[in-house]
């Protein structure tokens, strides 16, 4: 007589990975065949990320738009453009002359000036101040309810879109990448058609109009207004990896961005606008965000120091469901535009299992990401 | 003007609390209290750990998206570090009051701030860690973080608020006492070689290797530890050790 065969029960492959996720997705990393693939749930192997898609100018009332899509996260940014005259500011300190910051960026002892970082982007320096002090970009994220379903309506901002605003706004202010040049509308009493708005690439009356003032020695030019960025996004589809997405829209739309271009009207002390004259931002860069989640073999165990025992897999851009399953994130944000690969932020918490070895790696990997969407983007 | 004080700490400074520990480095000072377990509302519950959460309050106003971030950040590490198996269904509640930060005339002061504190958060992390540590809440590990700004040659511990808005980059790590890298935030303009000394710089400030007692007196005159930073393993050893013989001084 035949031993009993115990009593099996088969799964379809979605009910298993919807019972238990974890050793689902272990079981297709460690396939038990020989000579497989190490495959993820999703079908990409544990290096390979989703292709990014973007699509500029997509909202036609926004001064700059993109629409960005990884796998199944869409994100859409509006960057929309307001007046902010500086009676506005609370503590506003007026800055020196156009002129005379352009002629002593370096030398020039101005309360802002930060001697480090005047030497390290000349004039900037003074515009990082004001962009944090006056708030002049101002980043804000909202999950759409729908896009995935831990999104519940009529909630306040979870702390995940809080979170995600924070790391847009730090980054924006810390990469530098918005000159406030752009940002800064200027006003020259006496000046042939007033002060004209833009920092270079200055039309021919503008030029002679500033030798004319130079000339007269009048009331010094000086800023009228600012123009303050409210960058929006919001997310459409939401499927893992919220700031990858979110940063490449935030890039994609400010080099998209055109502000009309404004002047000071000086018999009706209002600022105006001419819509057909418009002029882009020189964004600074080109900073490309690239995460990775850290799946282990083991979850931790309760007690004793073996947490890190086991194998691990860098799931680079990780999908909604193996950020469930996953602790330990990695964002790195790098610059390859000036040749040399600049780290622009680092971001790692909720593990031990990347030390110093796997970070260096993953700059690697983030530097051929870099290519990548550098690629998407310029077109 | 720098502060830099010697890092102090008092346990057991409220007394209703389970656990609470206040603590001041480099100008600032924070006040915790741990929570724990205890019982968790029935959305945070969950069925195999206990949720760990984490309320920041700044120094001055309401909380606002910032303090959102820095709990999310020492949210993660710390269920890194706290045994959550241990206690399903459960949870282990801290509050972070920052109580005073280093005032500067150069920086603006603004309430509401949208970028990430840097300069605060080892002392946020020191201070969890040791108020987990009073509550007795079981760990895998204890931590050590430090923050370190990077001008334009030179390198500063505990940067102070100036430091960090002049500063090319401004990075906070933190270890745990198996010398893991726990906790990795950098920000700024730099290459995977500065990275590479600042790993080494903050891991010789967190995770010295605790000296034989004998020699303990000729480390200490060899290698000028002023220069270094303070060492914080031998603190928080230190601190418990003592505060684990007054506990038991009635015996």
């Amino acid at each position: 007589m035949s031993a009993p065969t115990p009593p099996t029960v088969s799964l379809s492959a979605p009910i298993f990975a919807k019972l238990t996720p974890h050793p689902f997705l272990l079981r297709t990393l460690r396939p038990s065949e020989p000579g497989a693939k190490p495959l993820r749930t999703n079908g990409r192997t544990p290096a390979e990320t989703r292709p990014l898609r973007a699509n500029p100018s997509s909202l036609s009332h926004a001064h700059g738009s993109a629409l960005v899509r990884a796998g199944d996260t869409t994100v859409v940014c509006g960057v929309r453009g307001e007046l902010l005259p500086v009676d506005r500011i609370p503590q506003f300190r007026p800055l020196p002359p156009r002129s005379a910051t352009a002629a002593a960026a370096t030398g020039d002892d101005g309360p802002q000036t930060i001697p480090d970082a005047a030497a390290a982007a000349g004039g900037a320096a003074i515009g990082r101040g004001e962009l944090k002090d006056y708030d002049l970009l101002v980043p804000n994220i909202e999950l759409a309810t729908g896009s995935a379903p831990q999104f519940l309506p009529g909630v306040p901002p979870t702390t995940l879109a809080q979170t995600l605003s924070t790391r847009v706004c730090s980054l924006l202010h810390s990469t530098r990448m918005v000159d406030v040049e752009d940002l800064r509308v200027w006003y020259k009493p006496g000046g042939a058609g007033g002060g004209d708005s833009s920092g270079d690439g200055d039309v021919t009356m503008t030029t002679e109009g500033a030798h004319d003032a130079e000339g007269q020695e009048e009331e010094p030019e000086r800023v009228v207004a600012y123009w303050v960025l409210y960058i929006d996004l919001l997310f459409v589809s939401f499927d893992g990896n919220p700031f990858d997405a979110a940063w490449a829209a935030v890039v994609a739309a400010l080099r998209d961005t055109q502000l009309p271009a404004a002047r000071w009207d000086p018999d009706r002390e209002i600022l105006v606008c001419s819509p057909a004259d418009k002029r882009r931002l020189n964004i600074r860069g080109l900073p490309v965000a690239c995460s990775a989640a850290v799946f282990l073999e083991k979850e931790l165990s309760e007690s004793g120091a073996d947490a890190a025992e086991g194998r691990h897999w860098l799931l680079m851009d990780p999908d909604r469901s193996e950020e469930t399953l996953c602790r330990e994130v990695v964002t790195v944000v790098v610059d390859c535009s000036d040749g040399e690969t600049r780290i622009k932020s680092i971001e790692k918490h909720g593990g031990t299992v990347i030390g110093r070895e796997l970070m260096r790696g993953f700059v690697g990997v983030a530097e051929k990401r870099w290519r990548e969407v550098k690629e998407v983007l310029k077109a | 003007m720098t502060v830099s004080s010697a890092p102090e700490v008092a346990f057991g400074v409220l007394p209703r609390a389970d656990g609470s520990a206040r603590y001041s480095h480099a100008g600032y000072t924070v006040l915790a209290s741990v929570n724990g377990p205890i019982e968790a509302q029935r959305r945070d519950e969950h069925a195999y750990e206990a949720h760990v959460d984490v309320i920041v309050r700044p120094a001055a106003g309401v909380g606002g998206t910032r303090e959102r971030h820095l709990e999310a950040i020492l949210q993660s590490s710390l269920s890194q570090l706290i045994l959550i198996k241990n206690f399903p269904r459960c949870l282990i509640q801290i509050v972070l009051q920052v109580e005073s930060s280093p005032e500067n005339d150069y920086v603006n002061t603004k309430l509401v701030q949208a970028s990430l504190n840097f300069a605060l958060m080892p002392t946020l992390m020191q201070t969890a860690i040791l108020a987990l540590l009073s509550a007795g809440v079981p760990m895998r590990a204890t931590a050590t973080a430090t923050a370190i700004a990077v001008s334009h040659d030179k390198t500063v511990v505990d940067p102070s608020p100036r430091d960090v808005e002049t500063a090319r980059s401004v990075h906070v790590l933190a270890f745990t006492s198996q010398d893991d890298l726990l906790l990795a935030e950098s920000e700024g303009d730099f290459t995977v070689k500065e990275w590479d000394d600042i790993y080494e710089a903050a891991k010789k400030i967190c995770c010295r290797p605790a000296p034989d007692g004998a020699s303990m007196q000729l480390d200490d005159d060899d290698s000028s530890p002023a220069a270094v930073g303070p060492d914080l393993r031998q603190f928080l050893r230190s601190t418990m050790e003592s505060k684990v013989a007054a506990d038991l001084h009635w015996k």
